[in-house]
């Protein structure tokens, strides 16, 4: 009963005092306004991050072995790589080592000219495993993928991505049609499903798929392999796997300490775990950031309500001559803190809200549905009106009604 | 009604030592009385009207107030007292600002038992004559009509006791006397009435007239009544 008396004594002075409360309010919205906003853009980066790399490799279950020892810059083509990684190499891991349970032979170019009738264009041209789709978790949307025969007869048949098939075709059916691959014709038979975007934000789409041995051959004229990607039996032990591929690699390629690795093992399930590392310290950081707009908004509140209190010491000076006690004063401050911080945090999550809409819109963010952060607004812009309202109202509790009631 | 014995007040003052504000005050009002205490400035006058309104708690000696001993009583029974028992009016009026009128009157409820009553905060502006002006905000008000909604705030909750500090300090002749009427209805209701005062004319409304100086009682004189009426 008279919680809910002060409680409306409060509201009316807040009220009474307009301009006050809602300069209070503005540092409550811009800091839990911002927390909003920034909580969910960092996650939201983080979201979309992981499902570029994602796209990029493929499966979690595979680990990626390059020929070249240290950090190559960029993606390996058959004219930037060592001819170290052979196709025995392949076979020997396939079969010596138990932790394998599948692997893909990959040789891959760019620049190289594709036409179809007088359409020219440039995509990435794989020569890849008849596994790869399993290994890849990729789908063909229309058409078959190529297998084993097809592979081991050296057939010149293709696979293309949604971006080729835009660029030559148009509206026309790839399907069953010849594009000469510099100047080889292959025939179309399957057309991928779109990947989407990679990590840098290009399309995964401007390839062409045709068979390994193919390409080897028919095509590239070399023996050697830009890429292996091994699916590994348990992936929760995939750095084991790691290892093992690695000691099989240097027993083969001879290589005896200090000499190094002469291929390069990307583990993708530790890849996306450091990715997913980081983009946590991005939200954190943007986090933090806001976190700090907020305790400004709550130091805001702090020195208005101390001021309010030396302006309104006979206001109180009359409330404590009619009765009431110190607690009575303490509530009635702090309801009014409490009020304007939490009506302060719920316009700061609806702008924020809004801000993150126009956020995810302008970096072309996927449009996402966080609640978290903005439960973690409201409950946090109530703390800080306790925390912060606490101090001006003891203050409040302990004017002495004869001075202030004399002046 | 009221029990003084033997109240004494010191102060510390910072380096000048101890100031004595009361030096062993001892009287008895009865309830019904209306009394004036008159003094000088520094007399102790307002020092004594803070603990007689529980506002304040005497060094020494013991005061007892509708036979509650409250000298050694907690903030919270002290408020209690404040709210149920004790009715203020002050020189400045003290009305919240940016509130109206009924908001102002409505406060005592505030801090007591119940629900805060609309119709009762009207009925008492009603009786000081203010009906009209209910929602009209204290700036809006002149002086006269502050006090009157100042009294009747003082009396929202029934109390026993009003208490005034020169109640028309601040006002012109009529308003003074329509304020001092007031108070003297109040009075014939059967509340007692304590005003502090150094007029005359003021003065002359009660029926009991205590004189204090260097905060000590240096005469008590009750009034006889034709001789109030006399100087009405």
């Amino acid at each position: 009963m008279k919680p809910a008396k002060l409680l409306f004594q409060a509201l009316r002075s807040l009220r009474r005092y307009r301009l006050r409360t809602s300069l209070m309010m503005l540092g409550i919205v811009v800091g839990i306004a911002s927390l909003a906003v920034l909580s969910s853009v960092g996650e939201a980066t983080k979201r979309e991050t992981m499902q570029r790399f994602k796209n990029m490799l493929g499966t979690f279950d595979a680990i990626i072995i390059r020929p070249g020892g240290g950090r190559t810059r960029g993606m390996p083509t058959l004219v930037n790589v060592p001819p170290t990684l052979r196709f025995d190499d392949a076979t020997a891991i396939a079969t010596e080592l138990p932790e394998i349970k599948a692997i893909a032979e990959v040789q891959n170019a760019f620049d190289i000219d594709v036409k179809y009738r007088d359409r020219n264009s440039a995509p990435a041209i794989f020569g890849v495993s008849p596994n790869w789709l399993t290994l890849r978790s990729e789908e063909v949307a229309d058409g078959a993928f190529f297998d084993a025969d097809q592979n081991a007869s050296l057939a010149r048949v293709a696979v293309i991505g949604p971006d080729v098939r835009n660029q030559m075709f148009g509206g026309e059916d790839p399907l069953g049609k010849t594009i000469r691959i510099a100047d080889v014709p292959f025939e179309v038979i399957g057309l991928l499903k779109s990947r989407g975007a990679g990590p840098a934000g290009a399309s995964l789409d401007n390839v062409v798929l045709i068979p390994i041995n193919t390409a080897s051959r028919r095509l590239f004229n070399r023996d050697f392999l830009t890429m292996l990607i091994a699916q590994v039996k348990n992936p929760e032990r995939s750095s084991e796997a790691t290892a093992a591929v690695a000691g099989l690699l240097r027993r083969r390629h001879r290589i005896q300490p200090p000499a190094l690795d002469d291929f390069t093992i990307t583990n993708p399930s530790a890849t996306m775990a450091q990715v997913s590392r980081a983009g946590s310290t991005l939200t954190k950081i943007l986090t933090g950031v806001s976190i700090m707009a907020l305790l400004i908004g709550g130091i805001v509140i702090m020195g208005l309500m101390s001021i309010a209190v030396s302006e309104r010491r006979k206001e109180i000076g009359v409330r404590r001559s009619v009765g009431a006690a110190r607690p009575d004063v303490v509530l009635q401050f702090l309801f009014e803190a409490v009020f304007v911080s939490l009506a302060g945090g719920i316009a700061g999550v609806i702008i924020g809200w809004g801000g993150m809409q126009l956020v995810t819109r302008l970096q072309k963010l996927p449009p996402i549905l966080i609640w978290q952060p903005f439960a973690a607004a409201i409950v946090l812009s109530l703390a800080v009106g306790v925390v912060f309202g606490l101090y001006p109202a003891w203050r409040a509790s302990r004017v002495d009604p004869i001075q202030a009631l004399r002046s | 009604m009221i029990e003084v014995e033997d109240i004494s007040k010191t102060y510390t003052r910072g380096e000048h030592g101890i100031v004595q504000a009361l030096k062993s005050v001892s009287f008895r009002i009865a309830p019904g009385e209306f009394a004036a205490i008159r003094g000088a400035s520094g007399s102790g006058k307002s020092t004594l009207l803070n603990i007689l309104g529980c506002l304040d708690l005497p060094t020494a000696g013991s005061y007892r107030l509708d036979g509650e001993d409250v000298a050694r009583y907690s903030d919270k029974q002290l408020a209690r007292l404040r709210n149920a028992k004790i009715g203020f009016i002050f020189q400045s009026f003290n009305l919240l600002p940016r509130t109206t009128a009924l908001e102002n009157v409505e406060v005592p409820m505030v801090y007591g038992q119940g629900a805060v009553d609309r119709k009762r905060a009207l009925g008492a502006l009603d009786r000081v004559g203010l009906g009209g002006r209910a929602s009209h905000f204290a700036s809006e008000l002149s002086g006269g009509e502050q006090q009157r909604v100042a009294v009747a705030r003082a009396l929202i909750n029934s109390p026993a006791l009003i208490l005034a500090d020169e109640p028309t300090g601040n006002l012109d002749l009529n308003a003074g006397r329509e304020v001092m009427g007031l108070l003297s209805d109040l009075n014939h209701e059967g509340r007692t009435v304590l005003l502090v005062t150094h007029d005359d004319a003021v003065a002359a409304y009660a029926s009991r007239e205590i004189l204090l100086r260097d905060g000590g009682v240096i005469s008590d004189q009750t009034r006889v009544a034709d001789m109030v009426e006399g100087v009405r």
